[in-house]
């Protein structure tokens, strides 16, 4: 196969996988565009996808553990000895009854992805091959509104209306993480006079052009949501219409009877925003066309849930739901279903995360994945005997990496020479994971691979369906990790595994719209509705939930005192304080987008001038000099659980209790990822799994940051 | 003289450094076994924040060459390999007739020329003329991820500022590119 010219397909330097164009020079990959029948645009990262394709580091062929797990020493082996251990290692778990102590970390492309499909058919576990970054937000979502998980939904920006708020909490939309179309479509809506304000304890890009930068108190932003409530429904500012027609009845009461005491006044003193601020916002809000508000999980850490809950109130009493420049509710793209459909692992028997001894505590868990942060503590508890991790890197991505680390080498009984009886490593080039894995599996680049992409997240609306098709050859001997899986089901499922490849899988899938691989490469590689729709809880007869109608108030979590959102800082902040007096804010820029190779070893997105190179720690200037920092000090920060030794930056953009590590640095692998002197925040992070009482076991979220101080 | 030109949007630049790498792609100038630091580059963004916490404001622009009136590499170059085009007042460097001195590189005052180590000659940006002569964008304005960036005829370019609302920032457009700002 060499091919010439554009060809569409679609990025996966982060998760947002925008469509893009490919230019191809006699089979040899050359220039990335956006793709114009998409949104049109691309971000650095994906421009620099073309250096991720020819990376001297890219694996060739599958290794073989010689060493001991962490040493990265490696031989050769065929691709018929790597799956015949799979097979065996996966086979024996099976026939022991513990086919649920399997789990595979990826990011699911799809909700059909057929790595996903073997997990079902086999009984094994998914987990997301990310920190959850917005579990609560969905299990907020659903409890508010029901229907589909909303994947991170941002407001749809280009149909914000003259005058409209758009709100970012925590977010740096301008960092993408979103289609690439989003900092334009954001940056024209305020060039038809919507504002923009952005709530973040760090001035970012966003902040620098937003007619409001609010810097708040890391957590804070529970508090200063239930305030606006406060303010608005107190003073009979909400919208009369979309409370009386669809909200629950008698949720509007229970909402107005607990918000009674959240005053702005008494919401400032947790989130350090003048109450003055809190009630000019919340009028600001409630006199607009339309209010918009982009989170993930909100700012930073640990009461994640109580934010998604907050923010499901604020928007309903607002009524900005599924209206232009508001809250768009995703919607499924009616694709067919590939036949038998396997059932999956028994949740209910065998609870969330293989359990063990903390089942209870995960009793009112919502979200549709186990989350990657307990793996280390699943290791330590034998729930957890065979780990296949894809296009992730945990052992560096993990809060607490160093326990996860030390718990997939932790020794094994009965001959078994480790509690984790197989870790396998699909990557396209190795990665500090890779060298604890027992097979390293070389994976095609997104170049190289058919893929078939139609979740209802991002800026996608559940709107589409998008093909990733190979525009290259794939190098040496790599094999997609979907074509692995698609193996495994043939030897070990074969019942779930009749289709003859990955193509013909997405074939039977795409025949719900009447459409094919090959038709959709003919149709330019997308297909959408051409329309997003508003407000079709009208004509849908009324939300996903139960009652139809949106629920404020969620009975089922009384039990946990969170029927309605608790307004503190998150728990962890509140504790050591004189100890480690700052809190560590763990940011993210548009040129990296974790601690993935394919940015972290890119040599344009690690050059100082087209990306970024190391990542000092950002300290507010005043408080340097207060302490005797100077610009360019090695300075050693210490939390809890570890130490680091990093060079301090002086700058104006951080509020003075707080400290800035940008995420995804301290490779020890990689050969420009492991120049300059980049450091880990996960070093600093205290691992998840073992301080359960810091996390949100209800929305499956974990802690990203932590209490630090300088020594 | 016809000028071509840039413009660039203070409003509508984030920064984002998305059209330096899609043009080092577009003119052959990326190395995937490069290390941090090694490549060249024909644009560089360049970021001015002022104020102090929280009262903050933050400026970023890219700087390309900016096809001078008055080439200062022009007159330093010894061999005639640099001139400025009549017809379109794009300064182009000829690699054939290039020294390989460094002179312009020296002169610059924009810091934008680079140097081809293995070839031995000095290059930069030429507003992509292979492109613009097929009646397509340079790289840079196509690419740009928030429309930041237009490309035309100068005094065309400075009307669709001003049916913009925007001003030109002088103090920053003293050559051929032109940068602009809100009125407001």
């Amino acid at each position: 196969m060499t091919r010439n010219g554009w060809i569409p397909t679609a990025c996966y330097q982060c998760k947002a996988e925008c469509a893009i164009m490919a230019r191809v020079e006699n089979g040899v990959l050359k220039e990335i565009r956006g793709n114009p029948k998409g949104r049109g645009k691309a971000c650095v990262k994906g421009m620099a996808g073309v250096s991720l394709q020819y990376n001297p580091d890219r694996l060739t062929h599958p290794l073989k553990r010689v060493g001991k797990r962490g040493e990265g020493k490696f031989e050769r082996i065929g691709w018929d000895e790597a799956m015949d251990i799979m097979a065996a290692k996966l086979t024996d778990l099976r026939d022991r009854g513990e086919a649920h102590k399997f789990t595979a970390s990826f990011f699911p492309h799809s909700i059909t992805d057929p790595k996903w499909r073997f997990l079902d058919a086999f009984g094994g576990f998914i987990n997301t091959a990310l920190p959850h970054c917005d579990s609560a937000k969905i299990v907020s979502f659903i409890k508010a509104m029901g229907g589909v998980p909303n994947h991170h939904i941002p407001p749809a920006y280009d149909t914000v209306p003259k005058g409209g708020v758009m709100i970012m909490a925590g977010r740096h939309a301008f960092g993408c993480l979103d289609d690439a179309s989003v900092p334009r479509d954001i940056l024209d809506a305020r060039e038809r006079g919507a504002k923009l304000v952005v709530i973040d304890p760090m001035f970012t890009a966003d902040a620098a052009k937003a007619d409001w930068w609010i810097p708040i108190r890391p957590s804070g932003d529970t508090a200063l949501f239930l305030g606006m409530i406060n303010h608005i429904v107190m003073n009979d500012l909400h919208d009369k219409k979309f409370v009386e027609n669809w909200v629950r009845e008698g949720d509007f009461d229970k909402l107005k009877a607990y918000i009674a005491d959240k005053t702005p006044q008494a919401m400032s003193e947790i989130c350090d925003v003048p109450s003055q601020d809190i009630v000019k916002l919340a009028e600001m809000c409630a006199s607009a066309p339309s209010v918009g508000v982009d989170s993930f999980k909100g700012i930073m850490l640990g009461q994640a849930m109580d934010f998604g809950h907050a923010w499901t109130m604020f928007l309903a009493v607002t009524g900005n739901i599924d209206n232009p420049g508001g809250q768009p509710l995703p919607s499924l793209t009616p694709m067919s279903p590939v036949e038998p459909v396997p059932a999956g692992p028994d949740l209910g028997e065998l609870g969330w995360h293989r359990t063990g001894p903390d089942r209870d505590m995960f009793d009112n868990y919502g979200f549709i994945m186990e989350p990657t942060w307990y793996e280390a503590q699943a290791i330590k508890d034998d729930g957890l005997k065979m780990l296949l991790v894809s296009e992730s890197n945990p052992a560096m991505t993990e809060m607490g990496q160093e326990e996860w680390r030390k718990a997939v080498c932790l020794p094994g009984e009965g001959g078994e020479e480790y509690k984790l009886e197989l870790m396998v490593s699909c990557e396209i080039m190795l990665s500090e994971t890779s060298k604890y894995a027992d097979l390293v599996l070389p994976d095609k680049s997104y170049f190289e691979r058919w893929e078939l992409l139609y979740m209802p997240w991002w800026y996608n609306f559940g709107q589409g369906v998008l093909l990733r098709q190979p525009v290259v050859e794939a190098a040496g001997e790599c094999r997609h990790s979907n074509e692995v899986f698609i193996e495994l089901g043939k030897r070990l499922t074969p019942e779930y595994f009749t289709f003859k490849d990955d193509q013909e899988f997405y074939d039977i899938q795409l025949a719900g719209l009447g459409l094919s691989v090959e038709k959709l490469q003919e149709m330019g590689g997308i297909w959408t509705t051409g329309t997003m729709g508003f407000r079709k809880y009208e004509q849908a007869g009324g939300f996903g939930t139960p009652s139809k109608k949106v629920h404020l108030y969620w009975e089922d979590l009384e039990a946990v005192d969170q029927a309605m959102p608790r307004p503190g800082l998150a728990a962890e902040y509140e504790v050591d304080v004189d100890d480690y007096p700052f809190i560590l804010i763990s940011y993210r820029t548009i040129f990296h987008q974790g601690t993935g190779k394919w940015t972290q070893n890119n040599p344009q997105l690690r050059d100082p001038v087209s990306g970024m190179y190391e990542n000092p720690v950002l300290i507010n200037a005043a408080k340097a000099e207060e302490l005797g920092i100077a610009n360019g000090d090695l300075i050693t920060l210490r939390s809890r659980t570890g130490d680091v030794q990093v060079r301090a930056k002086l700058s104006e953009r951080i509020r003075p209790d707080c400290l800035g590590l940008h995420h995804g640095f301290g490779s020890s692998i990689g050969r420009v990822a492991v120049t300059g002197d980049g450091v880990s925040d996960n070093v600093l992070i205290p691992d998840s799994g073992s301080t359960l009482e810091w996390q949100d076991l209800v929305g499956g979220e974990a802690h990203v940051s932590t209490r630090v101080s300088i020594v | 003289m016809a000028q071509l030109s840039l413009m660039v949007d203070l409003d509508r630049c984030i920064g984002c450094k998305t059209c330096i790498v899609a043009c080092r792609n577009a003119n052959g100038l990326t190395d995937h076994s490069a290390l941090p630091g090694q490549m060249s580059n024909y644009l560089r963004v360049e970021s001015v924040r002022e104020g102090v916490f929280p009262e903050l404001s933050l400026i970023s622009r890219i700087i390309p060459c900016q096809h001078c009136k008055n080439a200062q590499c022009i007159k330093a170059c010894d061999s005639e390999a640099i001139s400025k085009d009549p017809g379109t007042g794009i300064v182009r460097i000829d690699p054939d007739k290039c020294s390989g001195s460094k002179a312009c590189i020296e002169a610059c005052p924009y810091d934008v020329i680079q140097f081809d180590e293995l070839n031995g000659h000095a290059h930069k940006c030429d507003l992509c003329s292979r492109k613009i002569a097929m009646g397509e964008k340079p790289v840079c304005v196509e690419t740009c991820m928030t429309n930041a960036l237009s490309f035309g005829e100068k005094e065309l370019l400075k009307q669709e500022a001003l049916d913009a609302g925007k001003e030109i920032v002088k103090k920053m457009s003293a050559q051929s590119v032109l940068y602009v700002k809100n009125s407001r």
